[in-house]
């Protein structure tokens, strides 16, 4: 059987004054009819670029298909109408939907413009069948959504709409870039499902791009992983995932914080000591819309969080995005405005003396962000940035900052050279790394790391959790490490607390509630999760769909 | 529509701000040096009538006096007499008032008539000849003084060619017409160089956008993606800049109507500066400062049409 989509000997290349680099090089592949390929590899590995080479939109000028062929059902396709094969038989969805839907177009309009120009439907049949896709991919009111916009609706709904948008001329291929990384977890089971859904309903055949293996487990027919604009391996999932023979991949099955190993989980951490943080009834509501003559409004971010925190825990803060998480660390570091309840930090009452506390904050926490490169001033190198910490925190001898920049950087793992470049010239581990290494500079009993790793690749992930974990058993410090990914939280943290819609729902040692969560809602949290082992199937996401729409 | 329910709110927010604006022309006005009674009266007056005079037109009370007088006045739907032309200010405004706004209307509209597609011809074939053509341009359409470019046009298409009349303001509406495509022109050159850059930066950042990837991603045409996503997303920070000109382009019309002598508002605030008459500057200046309140409200409402995720 020959297949629908073959690409032979592709190679691509970067020309910009003067300079040359093959960013593809030589890749054959080939999608059979029906099936969900997936690609994987770590960002810069060249897996995007693939497919837009393929559809003919390069994201750059200075690219150029020097060599290789493409072939859709037997045509090679970069001599045929390119744009009537992009929509019509190629449709393709990306890894942001908010910023791939047009914000000032209604989501109907976006799906109706390929029907008309593609299958020459009037505005009246194109509106029809538009409302038919919305409903489709799961539009509860598709008559409603197709005349409102991309801002008007959630994450997951957005990209529900893209998939429509990329679907609506009936295409033979669906290239999907990255299609649930932005979502949370719940939100991606359901995204996924949704796209075997449409491949079993609609013998679609799909191009599943990801950096997560869990995902491809999950999904996926057959996998290609990609390093360095080469494949380095292809196979049947099961196959590929059981026995993988390029030691890349191995690396890769290796750094997934897979969910399967139960009872690795820390042990419970002894709660003897007072504790580090003490929070009590904590309420932070923001204003939202309202103004001069009209009613203000205000969002509850956090409703009424209690938390105790020892010294030299580790405690994960997991939640979908929006479930306060965030708005939680802000405020006990004094970064965010208390509305009311109480914060103490070693004793210090942040609420009743701010003043007093913030300073002591300011020696004894720090904070660890989620984008390295936009956390750290691009005009200072890593070296400036940690000795304007260190002369501003004024507990080191001037003459002695250069010893102790070295060793912070020792501490990261990052060459002592490093202290002379700058965030542009440094990768996104390397940048996390200047960032923890700047919130160790005033030396701190906790820090408090905001989805620190969220933004990085499985194998650098690995290595930030690693890091952590040597820190911890090496300086005794406490960690309060927020995240989306709970397969990482199991790993690294001896405590789990459960966040949903700015209140927690449940706490406990990592063990318990990984292996008997309490909640239904941190049940279907922790099975929305994609594990790598693809007879461990999605199970998630049915059950917060069933909530949301009860709501 | 609730995104809408500002138009009914916003006017009221109008109170302190018109409040605050005729406290300031009222106060800048009298900072103008000269006695309005002595220049009425031209310079062989006797001061006894002089004195009639300051006293007739409320010259010699205390300045928050006059402001009391002003305001009362203006509740009566009057805003005081002016000495040079012995009516109501109101309803000398009131006759002034069409040039001015038709030669705004005609410059905003001419520009966007140039900017847009210069704009796009610009940004579509970014670094080309054409591109470096209207950038030369537009740099140069901002340096260039709008008394000067009339001239110039006046110049090139009154007395070289004959197409056009020279100056004033017609009788019918065409002959208006006819009229005010010079004045209109010199405004909208200087507004489309300032609107040119905006879109063209905005088209520029669109064509490499998400969306336009998206659109062609669906198999649009390069047409389509431009012209119904690019540039409708381009708008949006353009008519705000329009919005934050219309000062300017008021001020500018000034300037116009004086080289083209269109008997607009322009023009009457400069015979009134000159002859000291106090009601016909304040009327005037107010006049220009409702007018501005009033556009940006207009911008806001357009950005709210163009742009649904915009609340106000």
């Amino acid at each position: 059987m020959s297949a629908q989509l073959e690409i032979r000997g592709l190679s691509v290349v970067y020309r910009d004054a003067g300079e040359e680099r093959e960013l593809l090089q030589d890749i054959s592949l080939d999608l059979q009819r029906g099936e969900i390929l997936g690609l994987v590899g770590e960002s810069g590995s060249g897996k995007s670029l693939l497919c837009r080479t393929v559809i003919g939109l390069m994201p750059s000028r200075s690219l150029t298909m020097t060599a290789g062929t493409v072939t859709l059902d037997g045509v090679a396709i970069h001599d045929t109408d390119m744009a009537g094969l992009r929509g019509r038989r190629i449709g393709m969805i990306f890894q942001n939907p908010t910023s791939h839907l047009d914000p000032v177009m209604t989501i109907g309009k976006q799906i109706a413009e390929g029907l008309r120009h593609h299958k020459r439907l009037s505005a009246v049949a194109a509106k029809a069948e538009a409302i038919g896709l919305l409903r489709q991919v799961g539009f509860p009111d598709p008559g409603r959504a197709y005349g409102s916009y991309a801002h008007e609706f959630s994450g997951g709904m957005r990209q529900r709409a893209m998939i429509a948008v990329a679907l609506a001329c009936d295409p033979e291929i669906l290239i999907a870039d990255e299609p649930t990384t932005a979502l949370d977890v719940t939100i991606q089971a359901q995204i996924l499902r949704l796209l075997i859904e449409l491949r079993d309903r609609r013998g679609l055949s799909i191009i599943l791009i990801t950096h997560d293996l869990g995902v491809v487990a999950q999904s996926c027919d057959r996998i290609a992983v990609m390093r360095a604009g080469r494949i380095v391996e292809e196979g049947e999932k099961r196959a590929l995932l059981a026995d993988p023979r390029h030691p890349y991949t191995r690396q890769l099955i290796d750094s997934h914080p897979t969910m399967t190993h139960a009872g690795d989980e820390p042990a419970p951490h002894p709660h003897d000591r007072k504790p580090i943080f003490e929070i009590d009834d904590l309420r932070v509501h923001f204003p939202a819309g309202g103004g001069f003559l009209t009613p203000k409004r205000e969002f509850q971010a956090l409703k009424g969080v209690s938390l105790r925190v020892w010294p030299g825990e580790t405690v994960g803060i997991v939640g979908e995005s929006g479930s306060g998480k965030s708005t939680l660390a802000r405020a006990i570091l004094g970064l965010t405005r208390i509305t009311s309840g109480q914060v103490s930090f070693e004793g210090h009452v942040l609420t009743r003396d701010p003043k007093a506390t913030l300073k002591h904050l300011h020696h004894g926490a720090a904070m660890v962000f989620q984008d390295p490169f936009n956390a750290l001033n691009p005009r200072l190198t890593i070296g400036e940035t940690l000795a304007e910490v260190l002369r501003t925190q004024g507990e080191t001898p001037a003459a002695e900052i250069e010893t102790r920049i070295g060793e912070l950087l020792d501490m990261v793992g990052l060459e002592r050279s490093y202290a002379t470049r700058r965030p542009r010239s440094m990768s996104g581990g390397q940048c996390q790394r200047a960032g923890i290494a700047r919130a160790l500079a005033v030396n701190p009993r906790v820090i408090i790391a905001d989805e620190c790793v969220a933004a990085l690749d499985v194998t650098i992930q690995a290595q930030i959790v690693a890091l952590f974990r040597d820190l911890i058993a090496r300086t005794g410090l406490t960690l309060i490490f927020i995240a989306h990914d709970l397969a990482i939280v199991r790993t690294l943290c001896e405590r789990v607390v459960v966040m949903h819609h700015g209140a927690i729902v449940e706490e406990g040692p990592s063990a318990r509630i990984f292996a008997r969560p309490e909640q239904a809602y941190t049940a279907a949290l922790i099975a929305a999760v994609p594990d790598i082992d693809p007879d461990r199937p999605l199970n998630g996401g049915q059950t917060t769909l069933q909530q949301e729409s009860a709501t | 529509m609730h995104r809408y329910r500002f138009i009914l709110f916003r006017p009221l927010q109008f109170i302190p701000v018109l409040f605050g604006i005729s406290i300031i022309t009222f106060v800048l006005v009298r900072l103008i040096p000269g006695d309005p009674a002595r220049i009425l009266l031209g310079t062989r007056a006797t001061p006894t009538a002089i004195a009639k005079i300051r006293a007739q037109y409320g010259l010699d009370d205390p300045m928050w006096m006059q402001y009391l007088y002003f305001l009362k006045n203006l509740a009566a739907g009057e805003m005081g007499k002016s000495t040079l032309y012995k009516i109501d200010v109101l309803r000398l405004i009131a006759t002034r008032i069409e040039p001015t706004l038709a030669l705004v209307v005609m410059g905003v509209v001419l520009a966007l008539l140039i900017a847009v597609p210069f704009a796009a011809l610009s940004a579509r074939r970014q670094g080309g000849l054409a591109d470096h053509g209207v950038r030369l341009v537009s740099t140069a359409g901002i340096g260039f003084p709008s008394f000067w470019l009339g001239a110039m046009l006046i110049l090139l298409f009154s007395i070289r060619l004959d197409w056009l009349p020279v100056s004033g303001y017609g009788e019918t509406p065409v002959d208006k017409l006819q009229h005010l495509i010079l004045p209109g022109l010199t405004i909208a050159l200087s507004l489309s160089a300032v609107l040119t850059r905006s879109l063209r930066a905005g088209m520029i950042a669109g064509l490499s956008s998400d969306v336009a990837t998206a659109a062609r991603a669906r198999g649009m045409p390069e047409n389509t993606v431009f012209w119904r996503h690019v540039v409708p997303n381009a708008l949006v920070p353009t008519v705000n800049l329009l919005a934050v000109n219309i000062g300017w382009l008021i001020g500018g019309t000034v300037v116009v109507e004086s080289v083209f002598a269109v008997p607009g508002l322009g023009q009457l605030m400069v015979r009134g500066i000159f002859s000291r008459d106090y009601m016909v500057v304040q009327g005037v200046a107010l006049t220009f400062a409702v007018a501005t309140v009033l556009i940006n409200f207009a911008a806001d409402i357009i950005t709210v049409a163009l742009d649904p995720r915009i609340k106000l």
